[in-house]
């Protein structure tokens, strides 16, 4: 019995657990993973890593609608991130002397990066996939050297320090909620400035994300992505509105990570062009190859393993710390390579792309394919 | 705006042109043949500045060498700055491309991004994360006056190298046969492989050639800024493409336009007063103006007066401009008004839109006439460059329009 018939059998008793316990499973998990902090089994520095990995979670999963989804490459991903962070600190930090409320600086990112999105996709979207791909990574460019350089409004290279942490209720409401006896206990949790309120903060949005997406990729509006990504002319032909199509994911995309943008500059507290460089976005791009594309577990879990693993490897690194930096990115770049040659359906494939990649049965994916032009009928036949 | 200082920021603009030139030649060559964006390339760029380095360094090179001795330490180092890109670019084309041809265009994109990490991590291991420097020799430094201006010699070598590297490169796709068939097979590489063209030698060579050019250029930048930074090549990579995408990316003219264009541009943006820049401004809009008022029109009349059910008697109408300038006028804004909605009234508020975009910046320009923008902006200006290209013309200054295949 060589590896490989091991390999097999192991996937045979994967893929007879529903997808429905695997989704179970996996959040149960996450929701559980900050408790063992709580309990003393695991470091508080390993919660953090699992805040920052669940925005990066936040961030594939948007990524993923104009990746996997709709079949365009966004190069410049993290300005839109970049974008929101910085509305956030702008408004919530010493620099201006601003304290905005938390769930207005929330959807205001959000709306300022789709604005972004919108600003970039509307006269971008008549080119080609690849030539997209080049002004979305100019756009990213861009919008990192302009905020290295308006050094007045952003401190230039040293960043915006000391954002505020996030209330959930505005200070006077908190007050009247103690005043009415409202216990100190529950009333602390409505000030997010710990690393497992941040955790669960985050989950909650990733969860929201992750259920939204994955309705909308069923959704008409999915199907009509899924068709443009497979072929542009028949989903044209088949009446489609291309532009508006795209445009939406590429606008949605970009809210998610205004979104995921605000939460890490609350978070971090302190955010700086570095942060937002070419190699961010394309260690977002590498997160959902790695995971699959248009595959929703599959993205969630390149997150988390490119995000938390070189951490984790880190730490056990120890002194070697610096050379470890580079091999990270060395292995990224491997990875990349590897992964689009060898299995180019990523970890955890979505059934299109696994198709695609393997064809086994050219009738198959034929059918596949059909259904998803057929928009008004298909909806049972395409499952996630 | 004195002539010396002019002289001095034209020849620096030629020059960054000339280099840019060399490295959008790879792209442009390789786009050609593949329609793929080989983002590796700019990495390619910078091992070509490394060797050349090391060499240099390797060899001990200085002025107290005999003048015989410097040159053909130089000319060694040229040698392996041709000769190590060139391998490196025919190994990534075998080991990272080839694989992947025949997929969707995104899959050899991707790979191209993970070669090009992968190379520039290589740099950072095996040279270190420190710039490389260049041996100060008397020819870095040596410079002479052109029209009361000082120029670097340098500078007037790397404009002549690259052109003579281009009518080489000219002559090697134009009259040689292995030319022929880099032609063909961007052509259409089904019908070459039927003509018994072995298509995917072509391809290898194709790429030798590309990165051999960009190693060149690799050396030129390291010579002429003393030193070159391992992730030099990403920025440079990308103005070398917004270069071939600015002359019609495919096309090997069209990308040494674009390369001059572009590094003109830059020079000229970052290097004279906002004053002056309002007259290259002033230009654009009087070409936006011209198209606005006569050519979309005219496209419009001419579309008007070949139409079956456009009575006989008014089929002269898009003879309107043959006549004075003013009785055109008058005839367009009395009897055809729908002629200036130009193709479609939403062109034609593109169009106006532009231009009333064009006149506020000459304004906003005129206004600030004596300040300059500060040269920390002046990637931004490549990548404006690049934004404005892709969306308004993809086809480029000498391109034709890409038909989609279907």
């Amino acid at each position: 019995m060589g590896l490989s018939s091991v390999m097999q059998t192991l996937r045979r008793a994967a893929e007879r657990v529903p997808h429905w316990a695997w989704a179970v499973a996996g959040f149960s998990l996450a929701a559980i993973f900050p408790l063992l902090n709580v309990a003393g089994l695991v470091m508080t520095a390993w919660l953090r890593v699992g805040v920052i990995s669940l925005i990066f979670v936040m961030l594939s999963l948007g990524l993923n609608i104009v990746m996997g989804e709709a079949g365009l490459l966004n190069l410049g991903y993290i300005a839109f991130f970049a974008v929101g962070a910085y509305t956030t600190a702008l408004l919530s930090s010493p620099k201006f002397e601003l304290r905005w409320p938390f769930w207005a600086l929330l959807a205001l990112s959000a709306l300022v990066a789709m604005v972004a999105g919108l600003f970039i996709g509307l006269p971008t979207l008549r080119l080609r996939g690849d030539y997209l791909a080049i002004v979305t990574l100019a756009f990213g460019e861009i919008v990192r050297l302009t905020i290295t350089n308006l050094q007045s409004l952003t401190n230039g290279p040293n960043g915006v320090t000391g954002i505020y942490p996030p209330r959930l209720l505005s200070q006077g409401a908190i007050d009247s909620l103690q005043a009415s006896g409202w216990p100190e206990a529950l009333l602390k949790w409505l000030v997010i400035d710990k690393p497992i309120e941040y955790y669960y903060l985050v989950f909650v949005f990733v969860v929201i994300t992750a259920f939204l997406i994955s309705n909308l990729k069923n959704s008409r509006v999915g199907r009509a992505w899924n068709a443009l990504r497979e072929d542009e002319l028949a989903a044209v032909s088949s009446g489609i509105a291309a532009a508006r199509a795209k445009l939406l994911s590429v606008v949605l995309s970009a809210g998610i990570a205004g979104l995921a943008g605000s939460v890490y500059a609350y978070y971090s507290n302190v955010i700086s062009p570095e942060s937002f460089l070419f190699m961010q976005s394309v260690i977002v791009v590498c997160m959902v190859v790695l995971g699959g594309m248009g595959s929703i577990p599959g993205v969630i879990l390149g997150a988390i393993v490119l995000q938390a693993l070189p951490q984790v490897i880190r730490e056990s690194a120890g002194a070697m710390r610096s050379e470890f930096e580079v091999y990270r990115m060395l292995i990224f770049g491997l990875l990349i390579v590897a992964m689009v040659i060898f299995r180019p359906e990523g970890l955890l494939p979505d059934k299109l792309w696994r198709q695609e990649a393997h064809e086994t049965d050219p009738r198959e994916l034929e059918k596949t394919r059909q259904s998803l032009f057929d928009v008004e009928e298909g909806h049972q036949d395409l499952e996630v | 705006m004195s002539l010396d200082h002019i002289v001095t920021v034209t020849v620096g603009g030629l020059t960054v042109g000339m280099i840019y030139a060399l490295v959008a030649l790879g792209y442009t060559m390789v786009y050609g043949v593949l329609e793929f964006i080989n983002f590796a390339h700019g990495e390619v760029f910078t091992v070509g500045g490394y060797v050349a380095a090391f060499t240099l360094f390797a060899l001990g090179v200085s002025d107290q060498m005999a003048t015989g001795a410097v040159i053909g330490c130089l000319l060694l180092a040229l040698v392996f700055s041709i000769a190590v890109p060139a391998a490196l670019g025919l190994l990534i084309e075998r080991v990272a491309y080839r694989p992947l041809r025949g997929r969707s265009r995104i899959m050899p994109l991707l790979s191209a991004i993970g070669v090009s990490i992968v190379l520039q991590q290589l740099i950072i291991i095996i040279f270190g994360p420190t710039p490389v420097t260049m041996p100060t020799l008397g020819i870095n430094s040596a410079s002479v006056s052109i029209g009361g201006a000082r120029i670097r010699v340098l500078a007037l070598v790397i404009i002549a190298v690259s052109l003579v590297i281009m009518a080489g490169l000219t002559y090697l796709v134009k009259a040689t046969r292995i030319g022929k068939a880099m032609r063909a097979t961007s052509q259409d590489m089904e019908a070459a492989e039927m003509m018994g063209i072995e298509t995917n030698r072509t391809i290898a060579f194709t790429f030798v050639v590309g990165s051999a050019l960009a190693g060149i250029g690799g050396l030129l930048v390291v010579m002429y800024y003393g030193s070159l930074k391992f992730d030099a090549g990403f920025l440079y990579g990308l103005k070398a493409f917004t270069a071939a995408v600015l002359g019609g990316i495919g096309n090997i003219p069209g990308a040494v336009v674009g390369a001059l264009v572009l590094g003109l541009t830059e020079t000229y943006g970052v290097s004279v007063d906002l004053g002056f820049l309002a007259w290259f401004v002033v230009a654009g809009l009087l070409m936006g103006l011209y198209i606005q008022f006569v050519l979309a029109p005219k496209r419009r009349l001419q579309h008007i007066s070949e139409d079956r059910r456009t009575p006989h008697y008014e089929r002269s109408i898009a003879n309107v401009y043959r006549l004075a300038p003013y009785l055109a006028v008058r005839t367009l804004m009395v009897e055809r008004t729908d002629a200036l909605l130009s193709v479609s009234a939403k062109h034609a508020v593109r169009l106006m839109l532009g231009n009333v975009f064009l006149t506020v910046t000459a304004v906003v320009l005129f206004i600030n006439g004596s300040a300059r923008i500060d040269t920390r902006w002046q990637p931004v200006i490549a990548f404006a460059v690049l934004m404005v290209i892709l969306m308004f013309r993809p086809a480029g200054i000498l391109g034709k329009h890409i038909m989609e295949k279907v």
